[in-house]
């Protein structure tokens, strides 16, 4: 008689623990990453990523290799503040452009919608891992670089006055980019629940903040209409926000704006835009 | 226990009524869920899985309410999609381990089960194969793999032979029934193909504007209704004109398409004046048996 056993019989049963809700929205959250980064996938899906982090930190970097090659560098707030009105508005517009699109319209249009929903996944967890996604992603561009300042200017011994002062600063500099990531991601979100096109909402979500900032300006300082038009400046309101957690004016001419309106319209668009996603996939007839 | 129970069930979308008073039970092996386009599968499926609650009845999946219960039913679900859209640029392996995720494998677990799954349905050799390369009948393949990799209590296919030619279609089938019997996951097929139904369900449900017209097991149904003797006869049209008379005049109900005589009746005195007829007409009998009703004989009847 032989001793030989069958150890592999292929497909088994599964009697292990199961990770339930939790365990399918961290697999919705890492996978949505790892898509939206093009990890796994050909490099062209990870050009615009590669792109987009480069944006925002080449600057950082440099600033840093500045003060450590030739010393110097201010202690001064606005080296984080400040940095939220050029490089990483850039990036985080490309961010929020061309990847949050992917997030909700892929699905759509593949029909994976379909499959989550049948998953330990409902409506609201679905958004919600997707949101998660984009503030993750968003927080990538918007808290990395003057993450990275922060420290390089500390390691250099020109970083904030004393511990207090720091932590003041690093709190100063998560709160600016979460509300940055958190608006972006509500707009982002909201336009590409209008279409299944990720191509269209691109272009939409460039046209949305380049238009809204262009239009709110013209209207103030042209048409002579209240500032507080400024509130549906998608660009602009939530960066100037920024500049008024680091306790600074701003240079967008929101001088005539208090910052609890600024508070205001940030809330107010929150509760508009992602109001309006919920409202879209409550009502969504989901592709079989 | 019944793996779905309905009772009573009813879904309103406004003053549409898209489900009426429907009542079913589910029992464990494959199940065919029937009905034309618009019949109310869809409403059905997307109750069992719970994205959408009954405007009124009882709905119990694996024990549970799916709606109030959904995380916990959908866990143990399995679900194949009928579109064939999937992510393109994914390796058909990346998607089924995706999914053994979603559902609770931790991600070794779900990594060694989705190459398990997939090999299953013979594409193991494909399976790092991005699957907008793949041909529908590989798509329709790893849907089966991704509603199967986690180990489910129960799958639902919907039109999981759509697009296959007949050799795949057989093949897909084989699969489903290996599924079921090889494995032990009930399924449940919903299809507007009878007679792929009929191949490898054991129970049906039979749905048409909105309410259940037929569900049981299969071989009940058909021996359900009308039974009599079905025979084929080496006669001439005169002949069997002439037997489809004798019949007649013997007080039955019997057809005739080209040589092929359908006498109703439901006692064994059907035999004996059938081989009575062909005594007396003096023609050859090649097949005389007793009638069984198709799965098509049984859906035009309830449809009336």
């Amino acid at each position: 008689m032989s001793d030989a056993q069958i150890f592999d019989q292929g497909y088994r049963t599964y009697s292990g623990e199961r990770t339930g809700l939790k365990g399918a929205l961290r697999s919705l959250i890492v996978h949505s990453l790892r898509a939206s980064l093009g990890l796994g996938r050909k490099a062209r899906h990870k050009i615009v990523p590669v792109l987009t982090v480069a944006i925002s930190y080449l600057p950082a970097i440099i600033i840093l290799g500045i003060a450590v090659l030739f010393g110097g560098g201010a202690a001064d707030d606005a080296n984080y503040y400040s940095y939220y009105d050029n490089s990483i508005s850039i990036a985080v517009i490309l961010m929020v452009a061309f990847i949050v699109p992917q997030l909700l319209c892929t699905d759509r249009r593949t029909g994976l919608l379909g499959v989550y929903l049948a998953s330990p996944l409902n409506r609201p967890t679905y958004l919600l891992g997707k949101a998660i996604t984009s503030i993750i992603l968003l927080l990538l561009v918007t808290l990395g670089p003057p993450l990275l300042i922060l420290l390089g200017y500390s390691l250099q011994g020109v970083g904030p006055h004393g511990f207090g002062q720091w932590i003041e600063t690093f709190i100063k500099i998560v709160a600016s980019s979460l509300v940055l990531g958190l608006f972006l991601t509500a707009v982002g979100l909201a336009i590409s629940a209008t279409t299944d096109r990720w191509a269209t909402a691109t272009a939409t979500i460039i046209g949305a903040l380049i238009a809204s900032t262009i239009v709110t300006e013209v209207l103030v300082t042209e048409a002579k209409l209240p500032p507080a038009i400024r509130l549906a400046n998608l660009i602009g309101l939530p960066i100037t926000l920024i500049h008024r957690i680091h306790n600074d004016v701003g240079e967008w001419s929101y001088t005539d704006n208090p910052t609890w309106s600024l508070w205001l319209g940030v809330v107010g668009w929150l509760c508009l835009t992602l109001g309006f996603v919920w409202a879209r996939y409550r009502t969504l007839l989901v592709r079989r | 226990m019944s793996l779905v129970s309905a009772r009573n069930i009813s879904k309103n979308y406004g003053q549409f009524s898209a489900l009426s008073d429907v009542s079913f039970d589910i029992e464990p092996g494959v199940t065919g869920l029937l009905g034309a386009n618009g019949a109310g599968k869809t409403t059905m499926l997307g109750m069992i899985i719970g994205l959408h609650a009954p405007t009124s009845g009882s709905l119990q999946v694996l024990g549970q309410n799916p709606w109030t219960a959904g995380a916990s039913v959908r866990e143990r679900l399995g679900y194949a999609p009928e579109h064939h859209t999937l992510p393109p640029d994914m390796p058909a392996v990346d998607f089924v381990r995706h999914v053994a995720e979603l559902h609770g494998l931790p991600r070794d677990e779900a990594a060694a089960r989705s190459s398990d799954a997939l090999w299953l349905v013979d594409l193991g050799e494909e399976r790092f194969r991005p699957m907008g390369t793949m041909s529908t009948g590989q798509r329709q393949r790893v849907k089966l793999a991704q509603a199967i990799a986690h180990d489910p209590n129960l799958i639902l296919l919907d039109e999981p032979t759509d697009g296959l030619d007949p050799v795949q279609r057989d093949l897909m089938l084989d699969l489903i029934k290996h599924v079921s019997t090889g494995i032990g996951i009930n399924v449940i097929l919903s299809s507007h193909l009878l007679d792929e139904v009929e191949k490898i369900c054991d129970s049906v449900v039979i749905v048409g504007n909105g309410v259940t017209l037929a569900t049981g097991k299969l071989d009940d149904l058909r021996d359900t209704g009308t039974t009599g003797v079905v025979m084929e006869l080496e006669a001439n049209q005169d002949q069997i004109d002439w037997v489809l008379n004798y019949f007649r005049h013997h007080g039955l109900t019997a057809s005739a398409i080209a040589r092929r005589i359908t006498v109703e009746g439901a006692d064994e005195s059907v035999f004996d004046l059938a081989r009575d007829a062909c005594v007396a007409a003096d023609i050859g009998i090649i097949r005389l048996g007793p009638r069984s009703l198709t799965l098509e004989d049984v859906f035009l009847e309830q449809l009336g």
